[in-house]
């Protein structure tokens, strides 16, 4: 795939004038902040996503760029231009919901056609663009069908054929792929990025899944307590988390608890870590980053006890318990070494790139 | 096989909440409510009987009675104005509730529960008073007069009470609540994403309700006329109060052929034709509810 190809775009276009502004945005329900001065910029062609847990305001934030809800106070710029005196159904925004919300009394051809219909566009237009769309999709044949007669995948192609047929400005998302199984929403995310991708749209998506975000985005905003915590690449939020919030939040990590001298902080196994913090750190450690040997009789720099251990497929999951009783989590490729550890061994511990480790202020 | 004693076995089957027993009290009630009085209106109206004191003493089978009443001049009028009149009612309802109910649907909580009471509240109190209340507000001294006059709008009081219109307001009156509920009913269970789905796609206010909330309340719609229809071709207090005695409808007639003329044949006719025609009605309503409805009947996957 032309991941590269599509990265180095996102960086050309970063120049460029943004298709979605968001300025300072707050939005109150009661006395409850949900939007706490939120900026962001989503660029021509890019995908960029919302991503948090539940309450973080990431839906707020889409429902204000749909237009369903207008934020107390800021601004929301599409193409320049002052979104917030624009009606709901003026704005050139199409989203995609969570639940789909097809029309269950009309059927598929009528539900794509509907957005056409209500801008009054003459019938062989719309015959034409409809089938264009449903070809888009994939769901040539379906013209007739209800949305009761389809799959979960299906009825999602048809939301998103619905918003396209109407070539919005913007694509809005908003957990679509909740509502599919497992295996179905790997697929669907991939078929989804590369649509978008072929169409050049710019999308906002919203997501609480981190490995959803990291799959679909160009761009992820981690959003906390309604406030932007983080934006960058999926590259730049997996490996240089600015906060121990974003570190936890995207891919598990552990945290080890040591004391910063100048700049830097020492790991158990000899090894350091750069940091402008002084004083007592969290340092993160990413779990695939721990390399466990077996040790026999030999003393170790760093060494612990495996208390559990779970196959994932290909890896292997250990949870060892080092000193202070503290819990470690490491991750490693299921080979012949790896599988011989079991529960009850004692194992050394070493970080495999001391680069990759980040330290933060302890909590 | 089970050991135990017959009537231990017998109350075990009854008290098992199983096959029709649950269902036995109710249809001992209907039997005795419903399907006896109507079998003994059907024998009353396909028979020549000799009243005594009150007491039957005599009954043949015949079919004098309906012969005659298909016959008659006075039906033809009488039902053609039953049937209009429960048809404007109903028409008013529909063109009434449905805003009501749509205000439900954009409402808040508090406007919901407000309209819940409005709509519930006039059910608790009698019909019968309810008319009379009517007769207060549309009489020649009536409130609307009086404030009519007043304003300088009119010289002299209109004549609404005792006329069809008078019974037309009254039946509306009565009936809205009925046509109202149903549609509430459909209006709580109604998706807002998909009014929302709506505007994102361009419809105007005024589109999501013609294109998305009309067509998924028709079930609601066809329930609620139903009953308005039912209960306002059938109802005989309104019309014989604000219709001023001389506004013969169906129901009012076979209260006059029972109550005075003890005619209890032909009221017993009257009371099937009434019932036929009303059926044939209600199929209508059913079979334009069944073509708006298409997409709930689809196969599903």
């Amino acid at each position: 795939m032309s991941e590269a190809g599509v990265l180095s775009s996102t960086t050309g276009a970063a120049q460029a004038a943004p298709v979605v502004a968001i300025c300072k945005a707050v939005k109150r329900f009661g006395g409850l902040t949900v939007l706490d001065d939120c900026s962001l910029t989503a660029q021509e062609g890019e995908i960029l996503t919302l991503l948090g847990p539940s309450g973080c305001g990431k839906t707020t934030l889409l429902r204000c760029i749909a237009g369903f809800l207008t934020p107390d106070s800021g601004e929301i710029l599409i193409d320049g231009r002052d979104t917030i005196p624009v009606p709901v159904n003026r704005r050139s925004v199409g989203v995609v919901f969570q639940s789909y919300a097809l029309f269950p009394h009309l059927s598929v051809a009528k539900n794509v056609a509907y957005g056409l219909r209500m801008r009054a566009t003459p019938a062989a237009e719309i015959a034409t663009r409809v089938k264009a769309a449903l070809a888009t999709v994939s769901l040539t044949g379906f013209e007739e069908r209800y949305p009761s007669q389809l799959s979960g995948g299906q009825q999602q192609r048809v939301a998103i054929a619905r918003v396209l047929v109407l070539e919005p400005r913007v694509l809005l998302l908003d957990e679509p792929f909740n509502a599919l199984d497992a295996k179905l929403r790997g697929t669907m995310q991939m078929e989804m990025r590369h649509l978008i991708k072929r169409l050049g749209i710019t999308a906002v998506f919203v997501t609480h899944d981190q490995e959803e975000a990291l799959t679909m985005s160009d761009r992820i905003a981690v959003m906390r307590a309604g406030r932007i915590e983080q934006l960058g690449t999926p590259e730049e939020i997996f490996d240089r988390p600015q906060s121990a919030y974003v570190a936890d939040f995207v891919g598990a990590s552990n945290f080890w608890e040591g004391v910063a001298h100048a700049g830097r902080v020492a790991l158990p196994d000899g090894q350091s870590v750069a940091t402008a913090l002084d004083g007592p750190v969290r340092v993160m450690l990413r779990p695939h980053n721990l390399v466990l040997r077996a040790v026999g009789g030999e003393a170790a720099a760093w060494d612990g006890t495996i208390r559990f251990r779970r196959h994932i497929g290909a890896l292997m999951e250990y949870e060892i318990e080092v000193a202070g009783g503290r819990m470690l989590r490491a991750v490693a490729l299921r080979d012949d070494t790896i599988a011989a550890l079991a529960g009850g061994d004692r194992v050394s511990l070493g970080v495999r790139d001391a680069a990759a480790c980040v330290a933060f202020p302890p909590a | 096989m089970n050991s135990k004693p017959l009537h231990i076995r017998l109350f075990d089957e009854v008290f098992s909440g199983t096959g029709i027993w649950p269902a036995v009290p109710a249809i001992i009630v209907l039997t005795v409510v419903a399907v006896i009085p109507f079998g003994v209106l059907l024998s009353l109206g396909f028979s020549d009987i000799v009243v005594s004191r009150g007491v039957i003493v005599s009954q043949e089978l015949s079919l004098r009675h309906l012969a005659t009443a298909l016959a008659d001049p006075l039906y033809h009028t009488t039902f053609q104005r039953s049937i209009t009149l429960a048809l404007t009612t109903t028409f008013f309802c529909t063109l009434l509730g449905f805003p009501v109910a749509y205000l439900f649907l954009i409402g808040g909580p508090w406007v919901r529960r407000i309209i819940l009471v409005l709509t519930i509240a006039p059910i608790l109190t009698s019909g019968i008073v309810r008319t009379y209340a009517w007769i207060v507000i549309l009489g020649g001294r009536g409130v609307v007069n009086g404030v009519l006059m007043d304003l300088g709008l009119i010289s002299a009081p209109l004549r609404i009470i005792n006329t069809p219109w008078a019974v037309v307001i009254g039946m509306v009156q009565i009936h809205l609540p009925i046509m109202i509920l149903p549609l509430i009913a459909v209006m709580s269970r109604h998706d807002r994403r998909l009014d929302e789905a709506s505007a994102n796609l361009g419809a105007s206010r005024l589109g999501t309700l013609r294109h998305v909330i009309l067509p998924l309340s028709v079930p609601g719609l066809g329930t609620g006329a139903s009953l308005v229809f039912t209960l306002s071709y059938t109802t005989f207090v309104v019309p014989q109060l604000l219709g001023g005695g001389n506004y013969l409808n169906a129901a009012t007639m076979i209260y006059e052929q029972v109550v005075y003329s003890l005619e209890w044949s032909k009221g017993a006719v009257t009371a099937m034709i009434l019932m036929a025609t009303c059926l044939i009605v209600l199929a209508l309503f059913a079979w334009m509810t069944h073509l708006a409805t298409g997409w709930t009947r689809v196969a599903q996957r």
